[in-house]
């Protein structure tokens, strides 16, 4: 009961800070989608969806995560990427 | 709901986590991102060739490291003037962790703040491209 009391009373941690910091840090579109659920979350808690809300706000957690992540991964990759053409071409031309 | 006490675990694990973020901003006040190639380059940039709204953020970290406010602020305006709403929801984040707390700032549930947060993203993300 007192656990119910209590979701009913706070919405979700909508977790805009991650949004904001990976937009700030270079994740472009992830960051964004993450800001845009996280606005989410208020809308749906205030229309009383809060099971809404609270997926709304992991969604919003996970686009800021994976943005995070996704960033170096990809940039690694295109060196590596890079870095076999170039070898390549450097063995290919003698 | 009971008395917010502090939560040891979560305590240590937090220092920890300060302690990995000071050592990651000691490598970016001890290098410049101008002058080493050993930072990772923005992927939007490096595939596109446009500005993305976090470019430059690195050699901004940099300066701001160093106290220069300014030249942090014209390499990107925007992770500066982000700065203090990061740092308070930072700091609430920690606190309801720390002190199992389910504290919420109401800026951050304004729909006005949200859609002008955003709206400033993408303009910036516009404008800087435009004048570049």
């Amino acid at each position: 009961m007192e656990q119910t009391h209590n979701r009913v009373q706070h919405p979700p941690d909508n977790n805009l800070v991650w949004g904001i910091l990976c937009t700030v840090l270079c994740c472009i579109p992830f960051g964004i989608v993450s800001i845009i659920k996280a606005n989410k979350v208020n809308q749906l808690w205030m229309m009383g969806d809060h099971e809404g809300a609270y997926k709304a706000a992991r969604a919003a957690r996970n686009w800021a995560l994976w943005g995070a992540l996704l960033g170096p991964v990809l940039i690694i990759f295109f060196y590596i990427v890079f870095f076999v053409i170039y070898a390549g071409i450097l063995f290919t031309s003698y | 709901m009971q008395a917010s006490s502090l939560h040891p675990i979560r305590f240590y694990k937090t220092v920890l986590l300060f302690a990995l973020l000071a050592g990651i901003l000691l490598v970016y006040y001890s290098f410049d991102p101008s002058e080493h190639a050993f930072f990772l380059p923005c992927p939007f940039h490096y595939l596109t060739g446009f500005l993305c709204p976090g470019c430059g953020s690195q050699r901004a970290i940099h300066q701001l490291l160093h106290g220069h406010i300014g030249l942090a602020y014209n390499l990107n305006p925007l992770l500066v003037l982000s700065l203090p709403f990061l740092a308070y929801g930072i700091y609430n984040k920690v606190y309801n962790y720390l002190f199992n707390t389910q504290r919420r700032i109401s800026l951050f549930y304004s729909n006005i703040f949200i859609y002008g947060y955003t709206g400033c993203i993408l303009f910036f993300w516009i404008f800087r491209n435009i004048r570049a």
